[in-house]
């Protein structure tokens, strides 16, 4: 007899399961009607198999989402108030369905190009879906022959790029080589510095050590310091894991084998500016869900919302809305009034102000 | 010899479900002594005080250990014992033969989600679906939950509620006249006794929930003083450290569900009355969770606790009422007690150490919420 034999599993399996649970959390709130997303149900496995989640967590991932809209859109927004395209960089993206959602929008042609870059593993798994989804390769203009699948990459020169990497990297060798490089011949670098680009970090930095995402913010406001174009940020994951909430959270997530050590450096919602303070970013705001709920949706949205789902408990909604927040830097590399007055708004409004 | 109850206790005890027919039999059982009891039940002192459990099986068994075991301690539970947690079948099923067997040492009074709507959102009537097979299960407790009281009033002195007071409702002999048998209604003094909450308001207020009203330290004293009563004890919200105490003592919040939904890091507490209806509150912390009777099969992707601190099986001794606060106040004595955390999985006097079956769906990851 053989002993029984012990396979090592892959600890940054856990981190990308993570994923799944958001997609099939989206897909949840898109069924209940907080959300729109058509393109949503061809990245979660066997859609129709799928229980709603609670409202708790649909009313989360409706703040969520409806936050990072406003923030892109208001971007997107400026970028043509002032003549020129923008840039995305979507790090971490798993199975994000904001490029679709983008390129269908009313803001299609402000986009000059849309990067999303995760795992090898993730990023294959999203070229896939591509491949199977007509719908899905149709926006970004391509059939699904022209899917190749290179090195877990959809292979083909788009507005859209779908990369693989593993951002704990050192960004002077994936970044330079990916985003300022070119990546075919004669081809200028996917990412220009001379245009306005909007980064997007939704539950990535929180999994990843504090020096190695300083790394990532410091590398784009290098990049863009040196075309001399405005950066923005968004960052959104859990924070304040020192009370008792956030200790449960911590260990149940061990469990999981999904550690935080990200979130660590952010024990208070002001605390969370900071991430881009000290890296260069001119300006940087954070609010909690609970503030966003509270304040930042409007009144006839948040009537809305309260008639689509029973929402029966308010103190552990409260508690949960708590420890997730939206953080939003700015780097204008040349602040003259100009740039201050065209940009320096940017950033959620307040749409109730009774609350 | 046992009775084929008995048997069940043991059984349910162990957190095993009892048969589909049995469940029939206890819940036919069950309507008929509650069908005999007041929408007000009356109770005597001395009665240990319990609020929302919320199928956290395990918990309810720390509760009982730090509060003794059904006969030897009278209990009343608030309601709100299913849903959310990973055991409403086995908790909920539990209560009701203890009720059948000791009808006049337990009480149960209904919560807000004792009702066939919330159950279909907040898990009972899956878990019903899963663990039977069909939703028969779910159906006959849904018929039991239409006969629990509304509300109960200890030594005509300590008036218990799930939720909390109604704009229609003055006095509790109008409480009385409510025609219960029925499912919670969506408005009206039933619904509001099951959903109200107390806030640092004047008068009514609108509720956040979307049912039942926020009220005041004016509504609170008002209906106390109009009834005679010295005290609302009710549950329904969450308090971080286990019980809340408002409106100058006339109204308490017991929260008796430890580290709610597996994820709130919260501590939970039970009230006991004595017979001079002194007030103590005991403070327990959650079961923890035996690791290896968790098998490592588990779908990754679920999120459930594994206390990793306590992987040892062997039993240790439970440490018992450490006095953490005391209150020097005119009126009831009130203490509390904190309980500090056992590291032994529930060991029940006969029947022994429980096994640990792991939840076929583990609560709802936020990770990435």
């Amino acid at each position: 007899m053989f002993p029984p034999r012990l396979t090592e599993r892959d600890p940054d399996a856990s981190i990308r399961e993570t994923d799944t649970d958001a997609a099939v959390a989206r897909f949840s709130a898109v069924q209940k009607g907080y959300v729109q997303d058509p393109f949503v149900r061809y990245f979660v496995p066997r859609p129709h198999l799928q229980h709603p989640r609670p409202p708790l967590i649909n009313v989360g991932t409706y703040l969520r989402g409806t936050a990072i809209d406003e923030l892109v859109d208001e971007w997107l927004v400026q970028s043509q108030s002032v003549g020129l395209q923008c840039q995305i960089v979507s790090m971490g993206a798993g199975s994000d369905t904001r490029f679709w959602r983008l390129a269908t929008g009313k803001h299609k042609d402000t986009l000059a190009r849309y990067i999303e870059i995760d795992f090898p593993e993730v990023t294959g798994k999203k070229a896939m879906a591509m491949r199977k989804s007509r719908d899905l390769n149709e926006v970004i203009g391509i059939g699904a022959t022209d899917v190749r699948m290179s090195n877990g990459g959809i292979g083909v020169q788009t507005k859209y790029q779908l990369l693989p990497a593993d951002l704990r990297q050192p960004p002077s060798t994936t970044f330079t080589k990916l985003l300022a490089t070119p990546l075919w011949e004669g081809d200028s670098p996917l990412l220009s510095p001379s245009l306005p680009t909007l980064l997007l970090f939704e539950c990535v930095l929180a999994y990843m050590e504090p020096t190695a995402s300083d790394a990532i913010l410091r590398w784009f406001v290098d990049y863009s310091s040196s075309g001399g174009s405005p950066l923005g940020a968004i960052v959104y994951e859990m924070f304040g894991l020192e009370d008792a909430f956030g200790k449960v959270m911590v260990n149940n997530l061990k469990s999981r084998n999904v550690s935080l050590p990200g979130a660590a450096p952010y024990p208070t919602v002001d605390s969370l500016p900071l991430r881009f303070l000290n890296t260069g970013f001119t300006a940087a705001r954070a609010l909690t869900l609970r503030e966003i709920w509270k304040s930042y949706i409007s009144p006839e949205e948040l009537e809305r919302i309260s008639t689509l789902e029973m929402l029966d408990e308010v103190e552990e909604l409260d508690l949960v809305l708590e420890h997730y927040a939206v953080t939003w830097g700015l780097l204008l590399p040349n602040p003259d009034a100009a740039a201050q007055s065209q940009w320096g708004g940017w950033g959620l409004k307040r749409k109730n102000p009774c609350t | 010899m046992p009775s084929d109850l008995d048997r069940q206790i043991e059984q349910l005890t162990r957190c095993e479900p009892i048969s589909e027919e049995q469940v029939k039999r206890l819940c036919l059982k069950a309507r008929e002594i509650l069908i005999e009891e007041g929408n007000v039940q009356v109770v005597d002192s001395p009665v240990t005080i319990c609020g929302d459990i919320h199928g956290q099986f395990f918990d309810l068994m720390e509760l009982f250990k730090v509060g003794g075991f059904c006969p030897e301690t009278n209990y009343l539970f608030m309601g709100d014992f299913v849903d959310r947690g990973f055991y409403s079948v086995e908790t909920f099923l539990l209560l009701l033969a203890l009720k059948v067997r000791y009808p006049e040492r337990i009480t149960l009074i209904r919560g807000n989600h004792e009702s066939r709507q919330i159950t279909q959102v907040y898990g009972f009537y899956d878990e019903c679906q899963r663990k039977y097979g069909s939703s028969n299960v779910w159906r006959w407790c849904c018929e039991v939950f239409d006969y629990l009281a509304l509300g109960a009033i200890v030594d005509g002195s300590v008036f218990c509620v799930h939720g909390g007071l109604s704009p229609n409702l003055q006095s509790i002999d109008e409480i009385r006249a409510i025609d219960r048998k029925q499912e919670v209604p969506h408005d009206g003094p039933m619904c509001d006794l099951l959903w109200s909450d107390p806030d640092d308001i004047a008068g009514w207020g609108l509720s956040p929930r979307g049912a039942g009203f926020l009220f005041g330290a004016d509504i609170t004293k008002q209906f106390a003083h109009y009834n005679a009563i010295d005290l609302i004890a009710r549950a329904h919200q969450l308090a971080m450290e286990g019980y809340k105490l408002m409106f100058d003592r006339t109204i308490v919040t017991v929260w008796s569900a430890p580290n709610y939904c597996y994820r709130c890091g919260n501590v939970a507490s039970i009230l006991e009355l004595d017979e001079h209806l002194s007030q103590e509150y005991k403070v327990f912390q959650h079961a923890p969770l035996d690791v290896q009777s968790i098998p490592a099969k588990r779908p990754p992707a679920d999120y459930f606790l594994i206390d990793t601190s306590s992987k040892s099986d062997h039993l240790r001794p439970v440490l018992f009422a450490t006095t953490t606060t005391s209150f020097a106040l005119p009126g009831p004595v009130i203490r509390a007690y904190r309980v500090s955390q056992t590291t032994t999985p529930y060991r029940h006097p006969i029947i022994g150490r429980c096994p640990l079956v792991p939840p076929p769906h583990g609560l709802e990851g936020i990770i990435d919420l």
